[in-house]
């Protein structure tokens, strides 16, 4: 494969714009002037690079379990964790303490290989999926020429090892989760790739960086050319937000670990540091996708407004990360958990052919822009995606709407 | 060649190791395994786009589809699955030598180009491929899938029942 | 049938749970959280724990307990243990010596306090008595029982102040029935020595 992630020529070693380059910089240079090999630099940078990713994103996972549970606890007229550090900021130190302290139980019944391996093959995929988006302008871990391609095919791995952690635990709760673990993944993924295949279709490339550089510029000076703000691409964008919520199992797509229902699906029989990793497994994988909707409908790293050029690249992305994330918070603490049959109509009935509507239109789209016309790209599009949309949900409003009581011993 | 070398073995004991084992889940999750370093080889070789179609495909898919048809379907335990066994194992050489001999007499009338270079093909190239001079097993190919998906749609489907009233039960 | 825009209850719960998100901030009758160490929150007058004695002004002497064992007779789980004081001839001296109640035994029901002829145990209602002396920090001694009045009408200003009345009214009577028979005998004793002294006339009128 043709890795080439460092960069030739740097400007300044310590611009802001850089500075997540900087370990990697520091250790390459330190390596290089004591004369080591040059495969041996390259290694240790890319060790460095991933170690680098990897620590950031841990450290944001544990800022943001305990963000979560303040944010939840805010809608829900009450204070989260304070009493750990000022205003409850050590609790996650507290939460990684008693999970490395816990006992490790692993059931008799169990496969006792499987059930070791199943944790690490589902953080396997949400790291190795960090590696290729980008942070900023210089900043992508590993810049492949298939980064979309690879993102999806590791994505693809986590159903099976969700498969591997239920059956391992050779009980009936975990593998019951795990079947409807399986079938939610699946079932939401094809609007994911679909409505990720429209943007591919538009910019024309299957590199992450590449499609953020397609979205850049403004249009009348203050709108900016994100995909987003297309008629197509916002659709797309809703799809996709709308399904890596249902691919990180989270509420209100969480019935595969829903307390209330399942106990808590395919993890049920781990505990401790095992139940630690599946933890971060889930939101690493939530970062990850959400990090690649932002590369792909919001404009990655691109600045909301002409003209402020002096903020560093990554800046933007983790704004945007961050105001992603919280809307997931905010939608966990709206609603309520949906049914599995719910769940399987919703992806199966509206999701898929909506998602397969914005492929036409994002072609209409792109062709009658580039030929000039504008207006009429709005006057196709619009329609052509509205309509089915209004007519799907008028169908799901009546056949779905509960049926009138009729009570029959009751005195009118 | 390193890797070759490396990957090779691995391969072989998988698909083995599926094909030899009692408990079903456990052979498809080595089948699952073998086609994942399948996937590692393509890429290791060169051939970045069909390795990662490959590994999501395959490992992502099929390897799923295996493993869920497995849960439903409830095979029976493992002694049954043992008695069922054929007592000798000649009949399987039997059955597998012809085909051995047919693979290996055509991989030895390829010819391999000589440079070592990666023969990539461009991904524009392998799509344009695919649409134009490939297009009507393409779009056969669809079509076969989409009747599959109908015919699994209609056999799974439950009777349509009238919405009872609620009071009714 | 209404015509509403697809999804837009969804968005109205968004802005129903933002408007909460947002306003716990600065309105204070949103968050009833009471933290707990730096905190409390106020105990209903109805609630009990366990027993206590009350005493009128001094500890030692004003004791309402006769150690009349009536509570220890009654107690279901048998938590209360009396030893009547009694002094050097044997003749009870109407306190107690030993009152100890088992603190892991009791189980709250405040039948002691209702049967009481005395109105001298109530249920209190601390709740802090959290000890890592598993048998002596839960057994509870006289010191420890006895409680004042006024922490008995601070803690139930309705059952005490209704207590006190009772007594006050009960002590009125008492008082008022002593001075009648204190008047009544100041009669008698007046009457007999009218009659004494009126005989002793007659007596002196006879001899002379």
């Amino acid at each position: 494969m043709n890795l080439s992630a460092i960069p030739s020529a740097t400007p300044s070693l310590f611009s802001p714009e850089l500075l997540p380059r900087l370990p990697q910089r520091l250790v390459e240079i330190i390596l290089q002037s004591i004369g080591a090999p040059e495969w041996l630099v390259s290694i240790a940078g890319f060790g460095v690079a991933a170690g680098t990713v990897v620590g950031v994103f841990a450290g944001a996972f544990a800022l943001l379990s305990l963000i979560e549970r303040k944010t939840l606890a805010r809608v829900q007229n009450r204070i989260g964790p304070n009493r750990a550090g000022w205003f409850g900021i050590l609790q996650p130190v507290a939460d990684g303490i008693k999970m490395l302290t816990k006992e490790d139980i692993v059931p008799a019944k169990a496969e006792k290989l499987l059930h070791l391996l199943a944790p690490i093959l589902i953080v396997l995929p949400s790291i190795l999926a960090l590696g290729v988006i980008p942070y900023g302008r210089e900043w992508t871990p590993v810049p492949l020429e298939l980064g979309l391609l690879f993102f999806f095919a590791v994505g693809s791995m986590t159903e099976l090892s969700i498969f591997i952690a239920g059956w391992a635990s050779g009980s009936k709760f975990p593998m019951l989760g795990a079947m409807r673990a399986i079938s939610q993944m699946v079932s939401y993924e094809l609007p994911l790739m679909i409505a990720g295949l429209g943007v591919i279709m538009v910019s024309g490339t299957l590199s992450l960086p590449r499609i953020v550089e397609l979205q850049s510029g403004f249009h009348l000076g203050f709108i900016p050319a994100w995909n987003i703000c297309t008629p197509w691409g916002l659709v797309a964008g809703l799809l996709f937000y709308i399904c890596s919520i249902a691919e990180a199992n989270r509420c209100p797509f969480d019935l595969p670990e829903g307390e209330s229902e399942i106990v808590a699906g395919h993890m049920t029989e781990y505990s401790g540091f095992k139940y630690a990793l599946f933890f971060m497994g889930e939101y690493l994988g939530l970062f990850a996708i959400s990090g690649l909707g932002i590369t792909l409908f919001l404009g990655g790293w691109q600045a909301p407004f002409p003209g402020l050029d002096f903020v560093p690249s990554w800046f933007w992305f983790f704004g945007k990360l961050a105001l992603v994330i919280f809307s997931f918070l905010w939608i966990r603490a709206t609603y309520p958990r949906v049914r599995i049959d719910q769940l399987m109509r919703f992806a199966w009935l509206c999701m898929i052919p909506m998602a397969l509507l914005t492929l036409p239109a994002a072609g209409i789209w792109t062709l009658l822009n580039r030929g000039g016309h504008g207006l009429l790209a709005w006057l196709v599009t619009v329609p052509l995606l509205l309509v089915p949309w209004v007519i799907i949900a008028v169908i799901f409003n009546r056949r779905l709407a509960p049926a009138t009581r009729t009570y029959r011993f009751a005195d009118s | 060649m390193i890797a070759l070398l490396i990957l090779t073995p691995l391969i072989l004991f998988a698909a083995l190791g599926a094909v030899w084992k009692a408990r079903p889940v456990h052979a498809a999750l080595l089948l699952a395994l073998s086609l994942a370093l399948n996937a590692v080889l393509y890429l290791v070789m060169g051939a970045d786009f069909i390795g990662l179609v490959q590994f999501m495909v395959y490992v992502g898919a099929v390897a799923v589809l295996i493993v869920f048809s497995l849960l439903i379907t409830r095979p029976g335990d493992e002694a049954e699955e043992l008695a069922r066994r054929p007592r000798s194992v000649l009949p399987g050489i039997a059955c597998v030598l012809p085909v051995l001999a047919v693979l290996v007499f055509t991989v030895s009338k390829v010819t391999v180009p000589e440079s070592g270079s990666t023969a990539s093909i461009s991904l524009e190239t392998l799509g344009k491929a695919l649409f134009t001079t490939h297009a009507p097993a393409v779009l056969a190919l669809a079509v076969l899938l989409t009747a599959v998906m109908i015919g699994a749609a209609l056999f799974a489907r439950e009777p349509a029942k009238k919405p009872q009233n609620p009071s009714d039960s | 049938m209404k015509l509403r825009l697809p999804g837009a209850g969804l968005l109205e719960g968004l802005a129903v749970t933002g408007r909460n998100m947002v306003e716990s901030f600065y309105k204070k009758e949103r968050m009833t959280t009471v933290q707990y160490p730096e905190e409390r929150a106020p105990i209903s007058p109805n609630f009990r724990n366990f027993p206590f004695l009350v005493y009128d002004g001094d500890a030692k002497t004003g004791l309402r307990c006769t150690a009349c064992s009536i509570c220890e007779k009654e107690c279901p789980p048998q938590c209360i243990y009396i030893v009547l004081d009694r002094d050097e001839n044997g003749k009870s001296l109407k306190r107690p010596k030993v009152f100890d109640i088992d603190l892991s035994v009791c189980m709250n029901c405040g039948i002691c306090s209702e049967v009481c002829p005395f109105d001298s145990i109530y249920m209190d209602g601390e709740y802090e008595l959290s000890t890592d002396d598993r048998f002596g920090g839960l057994l509870f001694g006289l010191d420890r029982l006895a409680k004042s009045a006024e922490y008995h009408m601070k803690l139930r200003p309705e059952q005490a102040s209704e207590v006190m009345a009772r007594r006050k009214a009960d002590e009125e009577k008492k008082a008022a029935a002593a001075a009648a028979k204190a008047a009544k005998a100041k009669a008698d004793a007046e009457s007999k020595a009218k009659a004494a002294a009126e005989a002793k006339t007659e007596e002196k009128g006879e001899s002379a």
